[in-house]
């Protein structure tokens, strides 16, 4: 599924909240309204990317005045003037710019509400895109996905794998409708982040490596371990830098570009590895936490703001967001179960 | 320190006013006047913020009696996927908006809910929470009020703003919620400060709102009783 700008599709917005809109319009005790009501925010996301008002009543499909009053009435509900109004150009005040990520944000999810309410059809395919990082577990995310194809049992999955900024590419060519990875290089203002967890990054061995019986190691125990480095993880370089500074070269290290080769050389007591650990199965490796080693990944699920989500895409997006991702309470949960 | 103590203080009136055998708007009102005793500011802040609010019809667009409820497709406190037309197949539903789990008015009321829930069940009803929190949080709220209905996370207001409910929280009610111990943006997850009109509504089989209660005044909620009765003459 390719997104599609939500902007193009003013006017299918507008079919969809027509009736509302137009309601709301016409009764003049609902200019003053204080709850945050869509078509309110669609006209001043209209105006923030036009500028124009005229323009943007155009784009909404509205007449002019309306547009305006309907922003007033945003203006009140936030205490503060959003627009400064020139001849020809609008600005965004400074509340204006600071609302605007959130109001944007909030449309979004509140369209998707709307869009969730159309019922599947059966047999209906509900295609999704994900481009995970290389070092990210597709486990983690097992629970939401079966979750998800129960709702959707026509749900058919493409899942990429790639680097960071393989993973940034994805998502902005709309390859990807969702990406989750650690922090992204790539900065693209149109990318909303949405944290998700923190994975704490440990010493890993195989489970009969001499290091397996440590409850505590040190950087001085690697001087004379052979380090596996895998090259696709976003922490890759701040784990080089973490080794250096602590008098541990990785030149002769083994190098891996997957997640998967790299447990495999540990499982073969190949090597060791500093890697962050959510999903390793406590069978077959050994997880040790590494003195003065500070590091944790934060892992947030990306989306193309003003995209246009499919119903799979943004229900698992609000499921992803909505999760309980504290590893040690969902641990302690399942072992008391 | 002051502004702990403030908080402790809510939570002892809380805790008071939620184990008082009474119906649920006494119990509301009791908490309101301990509010009111313990910090006459914060009151006067929310009594200013519902005059606003009223005198605007805030939520006047939501769906009326006679009308089709939006389905609505939302994560349980467990991470299971519960929508409203496979809920309705079951029997009538209720749908009760609440603010968060830092919210006791909203903890009292889930606690009455949950009181009653015995009942409802008992006619093949069915009660339903929604809250702008996370899982996480959501869970709390359910375990705390011993509650056995689903307590759903409408992730940044969607639902709520979908049908005309989520209201902005101002600055000066910023400033006194998170002096009282509130702040939403840690159990939503998004330091928005946009909040649910604690609505319900009440569902019948065919989609349609049979009752619902709208009112700003977070203080005040739909009374269990009422509730009950709507729901045993849905069908």
């Amino acid at each position: 599924m390719v997104g599609r700008d939500l902007t193009a599709e003013a006017s299918e917005c507008l079919t969809l909240f027509a009736p509302q809109t137009e309601q709301a319009l016409v009764d003049p005790k609902r200019a003053a309204e204080r709850t945050m009501e869509m078509h309110q925010i669609r006209y001043f996301l209209a105006v923030s990317e036009t500028l124009n008002l005229t323009r943007a009543a155009e784009r909404c499909n509205v007449a002019q005045p309306s547009l305006t009053r309907a922003i007033k009435a945003l203006e009140l509900e936030l205490g503060g003037e959003l627009l400064r109004r020139e001849r020809a150009l609008s600005h965004l005040t400074e509340l204006g710019q600071r609302v605007l990520p959130m109001l944007r944000q909030s449309y979004e999810t509140a369209l998707s509400a709307k869009m969730v309410a159309t019922s599947i059809k059966k047999g209906e395919t509900a295609p999704l895109s994900l481009a995970l990082s290389q070092t990210v577990a597709l486990e983690l995310f097992a629970p939401m996905l079966r979750e998800l194809s129960r709702l959707f049992p026509g749900l058919q999955l493409k899942v990429y794998r790639g680097s960071s900024s393989e993973v940034a590419e994805y998502l902005k060519l709309g390859t990807a409708e969702l990406a989750i990875a650690g922090a992204l290089d790539d900065t693209w203002s149109r990318v909303d982040a949405f944290p998700l967890f923190e994975e704490p990054l440990d010493l890993v061995v195989g489970r009969t490596h001499r290091l397996a019986t440590k409850s505590l190691a040190e950087f001085k125990d690697l001087a004379s371990e052979t380090v596996l480095v895998n090259g696709g993880c976003e922490m890759d370089a701040a784990i080089k830098a973490r080794l250096s500074a602590n008098g541990i070269f990785a030149t002769g290290a083994h190098q891996v570009a997957t997640r998967e080769d790299l447990l495999a050389l540990l499982k073969a007591n190949l090597g060791v590895a500093i890697i962050p650990v959510g999903a390793l199965e406590a069978m077959s490796y050994c997880r040790i936490p590494l003195r003065d080693l500070d590091l944790v990944r934060k892992v947030s699920v990306y989306a193309v703001a003003g995209r246009q989500r499919a119903m799979a895409c943004a229900t698992l997006l609000n499921m992803l967001r909505a999760a309980d991702w504290d590893f040690e309470t969902a641990e302690r949960r399942r072992s008391t179960q | 320190m002051a502004e702990r103590a403030l908080s402790d203080i809510l939570e002892e009136a809380f805790v008071r006013c939620r184990d008082l055998d009474a119906p649920l708007a006494d119990r509301l009102k009791a908490f309101a006047n301990e509010v009111q005793r313990a910090a006459p500011n914060l009151m006067a802040s929310v009594d200013a913020l519902v005059s606003r609010l009223k005198e605007s019809d805030a939520g006047a667009t939501a769906p009326k009696v006679g009308e089709p409820m939006p389905i609505f497709l939302l994560s349980d406190e467990q991470g299971r996927l519960v929508r409203l037309d496979d809920l309705l197949r079951e029997g009538p539903v209720a749908i009760a908006f609440h603010r968060g789990q830092w919210c006791p008015y909203c903890r009292i009321n889930i606690d009455a809910l949950a009181r009653a829930q015995e009942e409802v069940a008992a006619e093949h009803r069915r009660i339903v929470a929604i809250v702008p929190d996370r899982q996480k949080f959501a869970a709390w709220l359910k375990s705390d009020a011993k509650a056995a209905f689903p307590v759903l996370t409408d992730i940044d207001n969607g639902y709520a703003m979908s049908l005309g409910l989520a209201i902005c929280v101002g600055d000066e009610m910023k400033h006194m919620m998170a002096k009282s111990g509130s702040d939403p943006s840690l159990s939503q997850g998004v330091d928005n400060w946009m909040l649910p009109i604690p609505a319900t509504f009440i569902v019948g089989t065919d989609g349609v709102v049979q009752a619902r209660f709208i009112d700003p005044d977070y203080r005040v909620r739909m009374a269990v009783e009422d509730m009950i009765a709507a729901l045993r003459s849905a069908s």
